[in-house]
């Protein structure tokens, strides 16, 4: 019973791990621009963070402009970059 | 079933030594472009499935544990040692991690089942999941290594078989015994996994900081099970130790709360790398430190490298957790001397008042408890090794240092929150403190006309600043929610605590660590409750009476009990506050067959203004009456609701975020943002105004 119970694990164990089917997944290395749309969507979302507490009267206005002036630059910078790459990706399959 | 629970720790062993070697092949045949001749993804992929395996090894080995408890197999040696016939059922089941061999199982089992979490879904990034489930290969591969050689779980008794096993060791008999110890242990083991992904996250110099969102609920689960251990031992500590308190600065108590302090400091700051990309070399060997400070945990727990209240499992396996700690802190540091340039931050600390930097306060405060933490529990072996004799230290020592270092992170959990990301200034600071200021400086004025007078003794002082410090702190995130909740009700016209829900909602994550804050505010009044303790110790015969604080006791009776597990003593008191009857108590003394060991069975009556604590102590030689010993702990309930408030807390922050929703169907853009992306689309050239 034990002998069996060991040869039924080992087995099924065995035939799990090594059939693998042909297309296993790919291990993909994350580009430049997939790294940007990150960091936009954290900028943003500091942005709408930043926005809300100051309807919320916890800065000043000053304060408040200043901050979103410093994001929306770093925003604009990330969206010029990615536009920039996008561009140059899009020229790459033409020609190709 | 010996044989099966053998067979399946050594398949254990060979599958997850296959993931990691296997694993690591394929990922430096990908990282160097070779191996096109045996697709490197086909091979990471049979170790992917060898660590999902491994489960279901470590699974059977810990079935035919378990199987072993209940069929009262005492050829094994481990239940022969923690188990006896007469043993109720969950006890039974509680024996798996009652002893040493049983609690490394219990590791690798939970660590196995992580695994297998992290590794079915690999989707989420399949190159970095691959990192991190080789890193967690090696983790288990020494786990099971330790089961199969080091404290085999399945091993056989030497000769004749005895008829009945010796018990389980009475402190372990109590309900919270058979839940305190996994909980304990899914917060110790689950740092595994944060961990394994910071690693591969720097082995393979991963851009960005998506491996922090990944971890993140990681993260926040495991710290809530860590915590809830803590609290389900000091609850336990509380009810069946006896002598009155909750937390005794227990080296193995300790060994618990360094991992969660550096957890708690790690949970905090990703935020700044997630928000700001600072912090990251910080954060790094954050989340190492913590990894570290679990394993020293299992150690102390296990190893008996120093006496302990828990002295439950002792043995000589500590040689081999130092080496494997000495090759994690090898593996690390090669790592990020290798890689730390890949750590360069994205921006600096731009003012000492700001978000930032209370968060910064913060860790460092969390640091140096846990490091203060650390230095007294190694400080028996430090001065055994200096001067050749052990000396211990105690509870004051810890006090001294842990009460203003907690009052300061009390301090600290109410401004963080209101102060602004970069700089704040003196304006903004001055408008948003000054209702939670006023309100502090109210409480204590209030609480010393009520009588506590701050230069009574050091401890009334203490609690005096806990007071007024948490009366502060919750003003303060009440205003944050109230605040928040008035913007929803001016859009929406919802009323105010449907405002606050829809508030909730829309930030889990910060809303709920609001809450988590709230019930760390609470704990800390319960504690602060410990400076007003009192205690009584008497003999009682029939009808004597006792009388402590508001409280009387009248002895009724006193008598003695009998079953197949234990034989009792207990005495039954009626208590009376004032002249109004409140209930019958019966304090009681067990002694267990098995073991030939005694243990107490309190008597709480607790309500949210104090507990009243009754132990029975035994009988007097003298006159043959019990020995009854009281004690009125104020405020302790307080805990147990704060701990409770945490788990609620956080249960909020795992939910998903309402916003996060809407802006994805919204095809990722907010009203708030639309300014940035047309001053973009102008730097890029090709904006439409």
């Amino acid at each position: 019973m034990t002998l069996a119970a060991c040869a039924a694990l080992l087995i099924g164990i065995f035939a799990y791990v090594f059939y693998v089917p042909r297309a296993a997944e790919e291990q993909h290395q994350k580009t430049r621009l997939e790294f940007l749309r990150e960091r936009k969507d954290v900028v943003y979302e500091n942005l709408r963070d930043l926005n809300f507490e100051y309807s919320a009267g916890k800065y000043l206005e000053e304060e408040y402009l200043a901050q979103r002036a410093l994001l929306e630059n770093e925003a604009a910078e990330m969206l010029a970059e990615m536009e920039t790459l996008e561009s140059m990706k899009d020229t790459d399959s033409t020609i190709a | 079933m010996p044989t099966f629970g053998s067979f399946a720790l050594l398949l254990a062993l060979v599958l997850c030594a296959y993931n990691l070697i296997a694993g690591a092949i394929a990922l430096r045949q990908m990282a160097v472009g070779r191996g096109a001749q045996y697709a490197p993804e086909r091979l990471a992929e049979t170790a992917r499935r060898a660590g999902i395996a491994s489960f279901i090894a470590v699974t059977a080995a810990a079935f035919a544990l378990v199987w072993c408890s209940f069929t009262n197999d005492f050829s094994v040696a481990y239940i022969l040692h923690h188990s006896n016939r007469a043993l109720p059922g969950a006890y039974k089941f509680s024996a798996l991690w009652s002893g040493q061999e049983g609690s490394l199982l219990l590791w690798a089992w939970l660590l196995a089942a992580y695994g297998f979490v992290l590794r079915a879904r690999h989707k989420v990034d399949v190159k970095l999941t691959a990192y991190a489930s080789t890193i967690l290969a090696g983790i288990q591969v020494f786990f099971v290594l330790l089961l199969n050689f080091a404290a085999p779980p399945f091993a056989l008794v030497q000769g004749a078989v005895p008829t009945d096993g010796f018990g389980l060791n009475p402190l372990l008999q109590y309900p919270e015994m058979v839940i305190h110890p996994p909980m304990l242990y899914l917060g110790y083991v689950g740092f595994s996994v944060p961990f394994a992904f910071a690693l591969g996250a720097l082995m393979m110099r991963y851009p960005g900081e998506k491996w922090i969102h990944i971890t993140r609920r990681w993260t926040m689960v495991t710290w809530l099970f860590l915590t809830c251990g803590i609290f389900l031992g000091a609850h336990w500590a509380y009810s069946v130790l006896g002598w009155g308190g909750y937390w005794g600065w227990d080296p193995v108590e300790n060994a618990s709360l360094m991992p969660w302090l550096t957890g708690t400091a790690f949970l905090h700051s990703v935020m700044m790398q997630e928000k700001r990309g600072m912090m990251k070399t910080w954060n790094v060997w954050l989340i190492f430190t913590t990894f570290l400070l679990t394993l020293l945990g299992t150690d102390l727990t296990r190893s008996g490298l120093v006496s302990s209240v828990h002295a439950f499992a002792q043995s000589s396996i500590g040689d081999w957790f130092h080496a494997f700690m000495f090759l994690v802190l090898a593996v690390c540091l090669y790592t990020y001397f290798r890689q730390r340039d890949h750590l360069q931050v994205e921006h600096h600390l731009e003012s000492l008042v700001s978000r930032e930097s209370s968060f910064l306060f913060n860790n460092l405060v969390l640091l140096a408890a846990c490091f203060t933490i650390l230095w007294g529990t190694l400080f028996p072996i430090i001065s055994e090794y200096v001067q050749g004799s052990k000396v211990t230290v105690g509870a004051p020592f810890y006090n001294r240092v842990a009460l203003p270092i907690g009052l300061f992170l009390l301090f600290l959990t109410g401004i963080g929150p209101v102060l602004a990301w970069r700089s704040t200034s003196l304006k903004s600071i001055r408008r948003n403190f000054i209702l939670p200021t006023i309100v502090g400086l109210v409480t204590a004025i209030v609480l010393m006309i009520l009588g506590i007078h701050p230069w009574q003794d050091q401890g009334t002082f203490y609690s005096l600043v806990a007071f007024s410090l948490a009366a502060m702190v919750t003003t303060a995130i009440f205003s944050e929610f109230l605040r928040g909740a008035r913007v929803i009700q001016r859009h929406t016209g919802k009323n105010i605590v449907a405002s606050m829900l829809q508030l909730t909602h829309r930030n889990t994550r910060r809303y709920g660590g609001y809450i988590v804050h709230l019930g760390v505010v609470i704990i800390l009044i319960g504690i602060a409750g410990a400076a007003f303790n009192q205690s009584k110790e008497q003999e009682m015969g029939y009808h004597d009476t006792m009388t402590l604080g508001p409280y009387r006791l009248v002895c009724q009776s006193y008598t003695q009990d009998s079953n197949a597990n234990y034989d009792s003593e207990y005495a039954l008191l009626d208590v009376y506050k004032g002249n109004q009857f409140i209930g019958r108590m019966a304090p009681e003394r067990r002694f267990y067959h098995a073991s030939e060991q005694t243990s107490t069975m309190v008597a709480n009556h607790s309500t949210l203004e104090r507990d009243l604590y009754v132990v029975y102590e035994g009988r007097s030689q003298e006159t043959d009456k019990p020995i009854i010993k009281v004690f009125i702990n104020p405020l302790v309930a307080w805990i147990w609701i704060g701990v409770m408030v945490i788990v609620f807390g956080t249960l909020v922050a795992l939910t998903p975020n309402l916003e996060a929703a809407m802006v994805a169907r919204r095809g990722g853009h907010s009203p708030g943002v639309i300014a940035a992306d047309s001053k973009a689309s102008h730097a890029a050239g090709g904006g439409q105004g």
